[in-house]
């Protein structure tokens, strides 16, 4: 960053080191590994027994060893079951339905279960809402189950204890509880499960001064609050994402982190995609921070989230002004609008007043048709406004309001003021955390950690210790979603069921089974008290509404295995704008110049309960690629401003609320602004989640003035110091000196304008040259394997990524390896910035294995480790290399991952070698060790098990029988895979697109990944 | 000139040495072939079961006890209770029996030895094979003679390449067979 005001006019750029020719980025475009990665391996200080010499030694003792032992023949032992569970044949997967438990969201899972153990976890294809797929963090969470670091026995400060001790303490300290008249707490996350409310009931009939109270550290209740206030129902419709030609997003994530972004993004990609359609929508986020749906977006407009108000008042009058709608605006708010001019606010705000004008020509040209959403951490009264300002557009028909989302209960914090004080005053008797962290999640100035102690009993069920569980007296271990019961009610008219696929592995209870357990007599506990509640339940809830004539029993196991049960509701009906709704806002304008401060959702680790998982960690962020941290995202000016660059501390003050955290200078940024992830920092965790980030929560507090989210008054100085972020973008980059003319002369990114496509459809292909090739053409007849990947939808959600880890077995190598760019994921997500640093243009780009038929690894191998197979394959073949890297290094698209160590037995002291997490490989895929390379291999295990049930069959293997992992996995549906050679395949179409193309293609090595070029629906022919 | 020790040593003790090396490495190579492939290994197993018995004088199915085979990897060692279905009347007073038996009341398996392998990082299929109309004699032997179960075929990389590429020679029963995949990621992956 030395020469930042050095003038440069590269067009595609993948960091801001990049953009300004950081000496140490060309250099790492030049080498294939970074500096120092072979640091570790000094041959002068190693042991003095050489490679040579070990090896001969170890020949020496194996073969004394072998004749010396008289059972050298001996195999082993094949143990076969003793009485063969019924369905379950070894070897052969077996599926179950299930409901995820991640989020607010619910998706419906398949399961993969081998020999009784789940191993991957996807999306549920015949679920109506989430529709087969599901998020990363979904993907990874099958990681939990075989969390070594969970607790295996129930406790009692902090000592081993039984289930028959503590349920007979716990009883009686209930009894005396609600005997005294003292309350019980329980202090739960929002009930999505109708069953789970009902015990709570029963709980309550039984102890009947249990209070309830729930809470969420990233909810939407300012959403739900204002959509209360302006239609009088808490009950949010859906939005039909598929049917808008307009979204403006204020702040909203809704792509890739808000509400049910599964769902939305299959609906605003079915309007993205370019080889069978012709509707096309446009993209507006108007938004602080680099988000990834504003990677997304057409149009992307830099506003700070506490100027959000300012901007949609702004809007509201401009469109006012031109008579937009006959929808008529209570003269109280036509009264304030005045204030609020667009015109004056953009050039305030550095916005270029042409956005702001197809904005608003766009606005009124797709009215009917276009829809407003805003972020979760907006205030309340933005979001009334929003509601408004969809009233003027005419919205109200991509509203669903067949699919309504279910409110929960949510105590907002006031409630919990009154806690801590019914606490401090002596009025509570139990607390019980119903798997919760709120000593975590709560802001310190709530005082709730002095609260804990003044209870007699606190009881924390929870699955792994955290900083509650440290606190209190009962920590009770709760069964993973994995091996729990449950039903979820999110969605107006789907039920969804939850089943457990293995039993409890540690000497856990499910945590509503616990509860159950203490109304009814403890010593005849047994593991399926839940269950059957939960199907007496089910009988009332579902059954008796379904009218159905197939029997109760039959009913509900046609239920479990579809894993989910549709009921017919009445829709509700969108009531009129209530005006009343406008009178309790404060329309003063914002004209705050001190800094301001967003805390954001991670992508990642929803509210820190994934900061355990290393394959979330070491998921790089789908803008940053920072992996293993958290940090302050600043804009490029910003930072000159502060004087910081990549890494270096900051310290940011609100009130007296103090947070020590590095800076990660991200173009696109708004000025004058950071935005911090949630969900990082926790002090009492697992081996991975140790030292990972830092806890924006220090910042939050129970009294904000904007939204528990967002900060208007920050202060913010350099604090001196530095810190190592982690970011993947500049590793296994392209070897490429010009990047600037990356475009025309590399062709890695290509891109148009739907404009430029609908004038000349064939643009991207009018300068053919002639390739040339240094080997002999191959003919392939038959089947052969080929993937496209469109890059109109892809939104870097990460999910394929994540799936590909799970599916073959990708190891957690730890932040340090990180560093050295040893990360082992067969995919990644590249990132290009095209414009300028202050207001960039993003494209996204899933790089993996191309599998070219002319490949440039192969010929390199000198032990033919890697070849070709007959159906277009480049072939990895484990057992034979010996690990040159030659392959890597010949490589051009820096897709081959080489293990430097024994990963597993590496990360954080073997963290991840043991039995308990080994039950999560795949056992169709090696387990690669030490001095080998690996890379993607389309998932020929699926291709091997599609084969196997093609001979079984009698029949030719096609090529739709396959679905890779990261092709099943993709929300928007961006990847196609299949047979090049069959005409009617979907790839072959992707493949003959005028808009597709080959990365590199001026290499003539025949990758088999199509791309489809990226059109952004601007109103220009040029991108820029 | 005088023959010197020297002389002696490297015209005439060397190359004996070397020829007695490379004459005994190669026997030896050879010899053991077999052995180093483990066909003959035969070991005694947790209760003597006889294929002759079941297989060949009762003319069992293969795929009543083996009943993976046509559909998946494994061909799958029959779990205790397929014996049982006949063991819990046939035969209830031998001594083999009553062992049996004792393995299926206490819920214990039973830890059958291991008689064919192929390597860890080779992921044969039964099925596409067996489906192929592939015969269970062509790489096990005549298991229907067998009193105790024994290798007698090479279970080496070797050997499935050379029916891979001549099935013909190797599985002449069948007519129309296809050649066998050559390719690596047809076992390995």
């Amino acid at each position: 960053m030395k020469d930042i005001n050095k003038e440069k006019n590269k067009t595609f750029w993948k960091s801001l080191r990049d953009y300004y020719d950081d000496p140490e980025v060309l250099e790492l475009k030049a080498c294939e590994f970074k500096n120092g990665v072979t640091d570790e391996f000094k041959p002068s200080e190693m042991s003095s027994i050489s490679r040579r010499k070990f090896v001969a030694l170890l020949t020496a003792s194996a073969a004394f060893a072998v004749t010396a032992c008289s059972d050298y023949r001996d195999k082993g032992e094949i143990i076969p079951y003793n009485k063969r569970p019924e369905g379950l044949l070894p070897g052969t997967a077996n599926y179950y339905a299930s409901t995820c438990s991640g989020c607010a969201s619910a998706c419906g899972i398949l399961i993969k279960t081998r020999e009784g153990r789940p191993i991957k976890v996807d999306g549920n294809p015949e679920h109506p809402i989430n529709q087969g797929k599901i998020c990363a963090k979904g993907q990874a969470s099958i990681l939990n189950l075989y969390d070594p670091d969970r607790i295996s026995d129930p406790m009692i400060l902090k000592r081993k204890s039984s289930w028959k001790q503590i349920d007979s303490e716990i009883i009686s300290i209930l009894k005396d509880a609600s005997a005294s008249g003292k309350e019980i707490s329980i202090v739960t996350h929002p009930v999505y499960s109708p069953t789970l409310q009902k015990l709570f009931g029963d709980f309550q009939k039984k102890f009947p001064t249990t209070q309830i109270y729930s809470y969420l550290l990233y909810d939407n209740l300012n959403k739900v609050n204002a959509w209360e206030k302006c239609y009088g129902t808490r009950e949010l419709p859906s939005i039909k994402f598929d049917e808008a030609k307009l979204i403006l997003s204020l702040d909203s994530d809704f792509l890739v982190n808000e509400g049910n972004f599964i769902e939305n993004m299959r609906k605003y990609s079915t309007n993205r995609e370019f080889v069978n359609n012709t509707n096309y929508n446009r993209l507006y986020v108007v938004e602080g921070r680099m988000s990834a749906t504003g990677m997304m977006a057409d149009y992307r407009l830099r506003v700070r989230p506490d100027l959000q108000f300012d901007f949609v008042m702004g809007l509201i009058n401009e469109l006012l002004k031109r008579g937009v709608s006959d929808f008529t605006v209570d003269p109280l708010l036509t009264a304030q609008l005045n204030k609020f001019d667009l015109t004056s606010f953009a050039k305030r705000n550095n916005i270029e007043q042409g956005k702001i004008n197809y904005l608003i020509n766009d606005l009124i040209n797709f009215k009917n048709k276009a829809i407003v959403v805003a972020g979760n951490s907006l205030p309340e009264k933005v979001h009334v406004l929003v509601n408004l300002l969809n009233e003027i557009l005419n919205a109200k028909e991509l509203y669903d309001f067949n699919s309504t989302f279910v409110d929960f209960y949510q105590n907002n914090m006031n409630d919990f003021t009154n806690l801590v004080d019914k606490i401090n005053s002596g009025k509570v008797g139990v607390l019980i955390h119903f798997d919760t962290n709120p000593l975590y999640h709560f802001p310190a100035d709530l005082h709730y950690k002095d609260a804990l102690k003044k209870v007699g009993a606190v009881i924390t069920m929870t699955e792994e210790e955290n900083e509650t569980s440290a606190e209190s007296k009962y920590v009770l271990p709760v069964n993973n979603y994995l091996e729990s019961w449950g039903d979820y009610y999110v969605r107006k008219g789907v039920y969804s069921l939850q089943q457990p696929v293995i039993a409890p592995i540690f000497n856990t209870r499910q945590k509503e089974a616990i509860l159950l357990n203490w109304l009814g007599d403890p010593s005849k506990y047994t593991e399926d008290i839940y269950h059957k509640y939960l199907i007496e339940n089910f009988r009332t809830f579902v059954y008796s509404r379904k009218n159905t004539p197939v029997a109760f029993e039959a009913f509900w196991y046609a239920a479990l295995q579809t894993g989910f049960v549709t009921i017919d509701e009445e829709a509700d009906k969108q009531n009129n704008f209530n005006n009343l709704s406008l009178t309790s806002i404060d329309y003063s304008p914002n004209n705050n110049n001190s800094y301001a401060v967003q805390l954001s959702e991670s992508y990642f680790i929803g509210d820190g309960r994934f900061l355990n998982n290393g394959w979330l960690l070491e998921l790089p962020h789908p803008v940053t690629k920072v992996t293993w941290d958290n940090y302050a995202m600043i804009s490029p000016s910003t930072a000159k401003e502060l004087n910081v660059s990549d890494g270096d501390f900051l310290e940011v003050t609100i009130e007296k609320r103090k947070l020590k955290i590095p800076a990660m200078i991200q173009p696109g940024c708004a000025d004058k602004f950071i935005s911090i992830e949630l969900g990082y920092g926790r002090t009492v965790v697992g081996e991975a989640g140790k030292n990972v980030g830092f806890n924006a929560v220090d910042l939050m507090s129970k009294n904000y003035t904007v939204s528990p989210w967002i900060f208007d008054k920050a202060e913010l100085v350099s604090a001196g110091g530095s810190y190592d972020l982690m970011s993947t973008q500049e590793h296994h980059s392209l070897d490429d000196k010009f990047l600037k003319d990356i475009e025309r002369r590399r062709k890695i990114i290509r891109e148009g304008t739907v404009l430029k496509f609908q004038h000349n459809p064939k643009f991207l292909h009018e300068e053919k040259e002639e390739l040339v090739s240094i080997t002999n053409p191959k003919e392939y007849t038959g089947l052969k394997w080929a993937m496209a990947i469109d890059l109109n939808k892809c939104t870097a959600c990460s999910a394929c990524v994540a799936s590909c880890n799970v599916e073959n077995n990708i190891p957690v190598v730890g932040k340090d390896q990180v560093a050295k760019g040893r990360e082992m994921q067969w995919m990644r997500i590249d990132r290009y910035y095209s414009g300028t640093p202050d207001d960039p243009i993003v494209s996204n780009q899933p790089m993996l294995c191309q599998q070219c038929d002319n490949a440039p690894c192969e010929n390199v191998c000198p032990v033919n480790a890697t070849n070709h197979s007959p159906d277009g394959l480049n072939q990895m073949v484990y057992n034979r290399c010996v690990g040159t890297r030659y392959c890597l290094n010949n490589c051009p698209y820096k897709v081959r991952r080489f293990n430097f160590f024994n990963f597993r037995d590496h990360f954080a002291d073997a963290y991840y070698e043991n039995n308990l997490t080994a039950l999560v490989n795949n056992p169709e895929v090696t387990v690669r060790s030490r001095g080998v390379m690996e890379k993607c291999t389309f998932c020929i295990q699926r291709i091997m098990e599609a084969r196997q049930n093609a001979i079984k069959e009698n029949r030719e293997l096609k090529g739709s029988d396959v679905k890779t992992a990261c092709q099943s996995a993709c929300p928007a549906d961006a990847i196609v895979f299949g047979d090049m050679n069959d005409p009617n395949s979907a790839v072959s179409k992707y493949r003959n697109h005028d808009l597709a193309y080959y990365v590199l293609e001026d290499l003539n090595i025949k990758p088999n990944v199509t791309y489809i070029a990226k059109l952004r629906n601007t109103h220009s022919e040029e991108i820029l | 000139m005088k023959n010197t020790v020297l002389d002696y040593a490297l015209k005439i003790r060397l190359p004996l040495t070397l020829f007695v090396i490379v004459v005994s490495f190669m026997l030896t190579f050879y010899i053991s072939r077999a052995e180093r492939d483990s066909i003959g290994y035969s070991p005694e197993q947790p209760i003597k079961f006889s294929h002759k018995l079941h297989a060949g004088t009762m003319s069992i199915d293969c795929q009543y006890c083996h009943t993976g085979v046509t559909k998946g990897r494994a061909a799958l060692v029959p779990s205790v209770n397929i014996c049982m279905n006949c063991h819990s009347i046939a035969r209830k007073d031998r001594p083999e029996i009553i062992k049996l038996t004792r393995y299926y009341n206490e819920d214990e398996p039973i830890p059958w030895k291991r008689v064919h392998k192929v390597p860890e990082y080779a992921y044969f299929n039964h099925s596409v094979h067996v489906n192929k109309g592939i015969q269970c004699e062509t790489c096990h032997g005549n298991v229907r003679d067998m009193d105790v179960i024994k290798q007698v075929k090479g279970f080496t990389m070797t050997a499935c390449l050379d029916c891979h590429r001549e099935p013909e020679k190797y599985v002449s029963y069948l007519t129309n067979i296809k050649k066998g995949p050559e390719n690596c990621f047809a076992c390995h992956r």
